[in-house]
């Protein structure tokens, strides 16, 4: 039984490390030299995010600073994690708007799906990642709070390459 | 195949089919299983313009398209409901409605359940290939709490058909020509009648809407059920819209026995008011003179406890309580030698619906009237006094316009209901019920038709069926008195029924399946009433 373990040979002992240190050392003076950065100092030097990061949630307004959402009740429907809290109602022109529109950015997953089946283009996610808050309560942005953001829209296909190809 | 002297044979998309003479190519079509798009022919209207021109057909040996809700079946009649020229047909008529329409379907009432929606989609009309601008017309007030939504109105006239022909009164009329068609009243009248409230119904886009509906909810967000109307003695078969457990509409559902396809607007009304106030959550025990909360099975036992002592007294039920609870009741009334017990009906004017005479909202204003007769409880006027020092036992009258002091020198009083007033404040133990919408039971209507309801709403804290209760509580007296009970302890309304249909003479040899969705008549207990699809 003990036949069957192959035993591998070692490299002998009689070698020089400096060959093997000296090519180590190169490799750090090459980093010396060259001026490629990967380290980024992160609070002061920001991300080049994507134009299609999807992120915290901005609600679009009108001119006069409504919030375009007509309260139709797709984006409740759709979202997969229940997230959006609509209430309807009627306005004083007699409109259908959103009296109540809440989202739970700690329970959203991101997946977009209320941007896109907005008939008004409303609801967007946005390319926006730094939303640390002190209590959770301050996670439920309510209608107002997502006015008034101000972050780029994503978009929701590549510009470069709008048929995915 | 079916064959004989009477029935006309026809064929229609392949389907052989014998109706009766007289039978529209529509309903006929109905009856093989093809569904014949269709917009101002209504089943429950008797004229058929075939104005909107949406259910053309092609029949062999005609050479235009006909519309099949005008044409009565002939013999050998061969019918083509999706060939190319009807469905080209068909195509250009849903995008002529199209042309001015707003297809605003996200902020529209009727999304999920329109029929100008459904078919755009089926005829893959997605885009309008229209350029010029469309017209708009706006909104109006048509009744007080209907509101009239003018670009979405495809003008199928239903709506002025119904007013005119159902309900006998000319308030509605098309107003304008043309494609700046609208609807209105009659000008100088307005538009005030007790069963108006079905226009909308009967809309089939969104262009009429329920004021006290409007932006409330989405259709895919409702839960169903099928149900009886409270309102009056009818007994309406309608179907419950519950959105997070709180009743958001009633709409009329089809019986041709009862209702045909339409309801009055006093029941829409009725149970979406009745179904608010505060409520008994838990059984209260009056122990140190004060109600204090208790679990059921103390509480039952401690009402039986002191049930032991009660000979004779009085009992007061509300016609609204079904019939399986009136039974319980009666049978626990007889073991504590009550006997009697009376019901107050709140009553109204009568209106009849004159092109369906049938339906009326009638002068009694309960649903369960005739069902609390067929138990023994008499028909009084005013509330009756309390009877100092028996037993007293009231199921689901609210009390709310007795003396505050009603009740107080009673024996032992018994409160099983879910609502309390000062009056029911009196009382020795309160076991709260369920109301109507909480629970399955049945009514029994003015003409004696037994119909049974659905649960729409999860019933508030520990509110059981009275039905429930009382046969508990009779099963708990029972095995006080001498240890052994005759009575079941149903789990659910079909067993609390055949308990009742076994004792009950009247109701012999019904039972929860064979009354079905649609009811059956005391007096034709064998016949009971098939459901059929509409």
């Amino acid at each position: 039984m003990a036949g069957s373990v192959k035993v591998l040979k070692r490299p002998g002992t009689e070698g020089s490390y400096v060959r093997a240190a000296s090519k180590g050392l190169g490799v750090t003076l090459k980093h010396m030299i060259r001026p490629y950065k990967v380290t980024q100092q992160y609070p002061d030097e920001k991300w080049e995010l994507a134009p299609r990061l999807r992120g915290t949630h901005r609600m679009a307004v009108h001119e006069d600073g409504r919030a375009k959402c007509v309260g139709c009740g797709l984006c409740p429907t759709v979202c997969p994690v229940n997230c959006i809290k609509l209430i309807p109602a009627e306005d004083e022109n007699g409109e259908r708007y959103a009296a109540i529109y809440e989202i739970d950015e700690f329970r959203c997953i991101f997946c977009g799906f209320c941007q896109e089946v907005c008939p008004v283009e409303a609801i967007h996610l946005g390319v926006h990642y730094e939303n640390a808050e002190y209590s959770r309560e301050r996670w439920v942005y309510d209608l107002e709070r997502l006015t008034e953001l101000e972050h780029p829209y994503t978009a929701l296909w590549d510009p470069a390459d709008p048929t995915s190809q | 195949m079916t064959e004989g002297n009477d029935l006309i044979n026809l064929t229609i998309d392949g389907i052989e089919i014998g109706v009766e003479p007289g039978t529209y190519v529509i309903d006929a079509a109905e009856r093989t299983g093809v569904l014949i798009p269709r917009y101002c022919y209504h089943p429950g209207i008797p004229s058929r313009p075939a104005q909107c021109r949406v259910c053309l057909v092609k029949i062999e040996g005609q050479p235009k398209l006909q519309p099949s809700c005008k044409m009565t079946a002939q013999e050998g009649m061969v019918v083509h409901t999706a060939s190319e020229e009807a469905e080209d047909a068909r195509k250009a008529v849903i995008e002529l409605l199209l042309v001015n329409h707003p297809l605003d379907c996200p902020i529209c009432d009727a999304a999920g359940q329109c029929m100008l929606q459904d078919y755009a989609l089926e005829t893959e009309q997605l885009r309008s290939r229209l350029h010029e601008e469309k017209l708009v017309q706006g909104r109006d007030r048509i009744a007080d709490d209907i509101l009239y939504f003018a670009d979405r109105c495809i003008i199928c006239t239903r709506c002025v058909r119904f007013m005119s022909e159902v309900a006998g009164d000319e308030a509605l009329i098309v107003a304008q020509r043309g494609h700046r068609s609208v609807i209105d009243t009659f000008p100088g009248r307005d538009l005030d009648h007790p069963f108006q409230g079905n226009i909308v119904d009967i809309c089939p886009v969104g262009a009429l809407v329920h004021e006290d509906f409007l932006f409330k909810a989405r259709l895919w967000d409702l839960d169903q059920a099928a149900s009886i109307c409270p309102g009056c003695s009818t007994g309406c078969n309608v179907t419950i819209d519950v959105k997070e457990n709180q009743i958001v509409r009633l709409k009329p559902r089809h019986n041709p026995e009862v209702n045909s396809y339409w309801m009055c607007d006093h029941g829409r009304k009725h149970l979406v008011m009745s179904n608010r106030g505060e409520r008994a959550e838990v059984p209260l025990i009056r122990r140190d003179g004060r109600l204090g909360a208790a679990d059921w099975s103390d509480a039952l036992a401690w009402v039986a406890d002191h049930l032991l002592e009660v000979t004779g007294g009085d009992a007061v039920v509300s016609p609204e309580a079904a019939n399986e609870s009136l039974f319980f009741l009666r049978e626990l009334l007889d073991r504590l030698g009550i006997g009697g017990g009376s019901f107050r009906v709140p009553t109204g004017e009568e209106v009849t619906l004159a092109g369906f005479p049938k339906l009326a909202l009638r002068a009694e204003r309960a649903p369960n009237a005739a069902g609390a007769e067929l138990f023994g409880f008499a028909r009084t006027d005013d509330p009756a006094p309390s009877p100092a020092g028996a037993g007293l036992i009231v199921l689901e009258d609210p009390l709310s316009d007795h003396e505050p002091e009603w009740g107080e020198d009673v024996g032992f009083f018994l409160y099983v209901g879910g609502r309390l007033s000062s009056a029911a404040r009196n009382a020795h133990a309160v076991l709260p019920v369920t109301g109507f919408a909480e629970m399955q039971g049945s009514f029994t209507n003015f003409e004696g038709r037994v119909q049974r309801f659905d649960q729409a709403l999860q019933p508030p804290g520990l509110a059981r069926p009275a039905w429930m209760i009382l046969s508990r509580l009779i099963a708990e007296l029972d095995a006080r008195r001498d240890g052994e009970t005759a009575i079941e302890t149903p789990l659910e309304a079909r067993q609390a029924f055949s308990a009742m249909a076994v004792a009950t003479p009247e109701l012999a040899g019904l039972d929860w399946d064979s009354i079905g969705p649609k009811g059956a008549r005391l007096a034709a207990a064998g016949e009971a009433v098939s459901a059929d699809v509409t």
